[in-house]
């Protein structure tokens, strides 16, 4: 065993999170800065308002370091939990501000964003490389159902207001959508199995 | 239960999974779900996959002094009279957090073993840096099981996780159900629960608490605990029945 030699830095997740919980300040803040781009990350695409999107970020800390007791570590990872909570806050402050979540803009931008593969993106995370090329892979009426209902929480029934779709419509565009993006996914869910 | 429960879980699992599913149809589909561990299955699988979408977005660096804003709020910025209201609810949320993990058992301090005298409580060099110790957990075969770290600052705390596994060599684990002995000494114990000890340099150690292990051998555990790098050694990972599992240690030079 080594003294002072290791930094929290490079401490697992789920050992900061368990850290942080007991309120030391210096784990607190590893934990923020471990987690800050993701979340701020997730919240300014969600809400695209940086303002409400750092009270969304501040928040969603706020609840893990409150919240930790509810994490379980077989049902996901840390990054997995604080993007969730993160995601929930944000779509809770978009729905009470807008009627309609997103508008047309955004969402090409979103879809943009979400299916461009740059090369460093595959090299960080083959997970996410596979789900994006899936998702760029999709017509582009099932992305765009995908992307609403999962990024911007949109109901089936928004959406095809939206896109001037009958609701049927849809509800078979997000099911068509999530049931190629889970075959694609089935073997990164079997590995973590 | 009925098929055209399922059938309705079905069509509307995806919307279920995204967070999306209105009211009334979400309150239905999770009392369904609550009795069919089929459709359970089927939409833990679906929420993969959403949480794939939000791994799409990229991070943002949040606006300068973002950090010491979050500290701030949850009061950790401020003085150490001034949080230590907050002293309670850290523990209690340590305590929670431990409990999430699938830990059980909490009595930091509570059994020391040994004739020594506990430490002195000031024993922490003055002027001494918090720092995170960390050692690997080895069985008595010296196999690698898993990793402790233990956090000198204030308030301190140990985590640890292991993986023991099913099939080390002499494993009487692999005789399966039969096997309910704990203490397999290179595997693990299939029932009860595993303890962890602190050991200390005057040869005393004292008992931080108990913790399950999955099917697997594996467990996560961590426990709020004052941690003093001048006396503290290493650390003993015992099945129920007092045999050592695994165990770490200090480097030589680590004391003094």
């Amino acid at each position: 065993m080594r003294r002072l030699g290791l930094p929290l830095g490079r401490l697992s997740d789920e050992a900061l999170l368990a850290g942080m919980a007991t309120g030391a300040p210096e784990t607190a803040l590893a934990f923020v800065r471990r987690f800050q781009r993701m979340v701020f990350g997730i919240a300014v695409a969600v809400v695209d308002d940086p303002q409400l999107a750092e009270d969304i970020a501040q928040q969603t800390f706020e609840r893990a370091w409150r919240h930790a007791q509810v994490y379980d570590s077989r049902r996901g990872s840390v990054k997995t939990w604080l993007g969730t909570i993160t995601h929930n806050l944000a779509i809770d402050a978009v729905r009470a501000r807008k009627a309609t979540p997103v508008s047309p803009e955004d969402l090409d931008a979103l879809l943009g964003i979400v299916t461009r593969t740059p090369e460093q993106w595959a090299l960080a995370d083959e997970a996410a490389s596979r789900i994006r090329a899936a998702v760029a892979g999709l017509p582009r009426q099932q992305a765009r159902a995908v992307v609403m209902a999962g990024i911007y929480g949109m109901t089936a029934r928004q959406i095809s207001e939206f896109e001037g779709i009958p609701l049927g419509t849809a509800k078979t565009r997000i099911r068509t959508a999530m049931g190629k993006l889970r075959t694609v996914l089935e073997p990164e869910r079997a590995d973590h199995d | 239960m009925t098929d055209r429960d399922c059938e309705w879980l079905r069509a509307v699992a995806d919307e279920l999974a995204l967070g999306v599913l209105p009211g009334q149809e979400r309150a239905e589909a999770i009392a369904h779900l609550d009795r069919c561990p089929a459709c359970r299955e089927r939409v833990e699988h679906l929420t993969f996959v959403g949480d794939g979408l939000l791994s799409l977005l990229p991070g943002s660096e949040p606006p300068a002094g973002f950090e010491t804003r979050v500290t701030d709020r949850l009061g950790l910025n401020r003085p150490a009279r001034r949080w230590r209201p907050r002293a309670g609810v850290a523990v209690a949320a340590a305590v929670a957090t431990a409990l999430g993990f699938g830990f059980g058992g909490w009595a930091v301090g509570t059994a020391i073993e040994g004739a020594s005298a506990p430490p002195s409580r000031s024993s922490q060099p003055p002027g001494s840096a918090h720092g995170l110790l960390a050692a690997s957990l080895l069985a008595p075969g010296h196999r690698p099981v898993g990793r402790i770290f233990a956090y000198t600052g204030h308030p301190g705390w140990v985590y640890m996780s292991v993986h023991l596994g099913r099939d080390g060599s002499g494993s009487d684990s692999r005789a399966g159900d039969a096997s309910e002995a704990a203490g397999s000494r290179d595997g693990y114990p299939e029932a009860g629960k595993v303890g962890c000890r602190l050991e200390r340099t005057d040869g005393t150690s004292v008992h931080l608490g108990e913790f399950s292990l999955d099917d697997a051998g594996r467990g996560y555990w961590g426990a709020p605990t004052r941690v003093d790098p001048a006396t503290v050694s290493g650390a003993r990972l015992l099945a129920a029945d007092g045999s050592v599992l695994a165990t770490a240690r200090f480097d030589a030079g680590h004391n003094q």
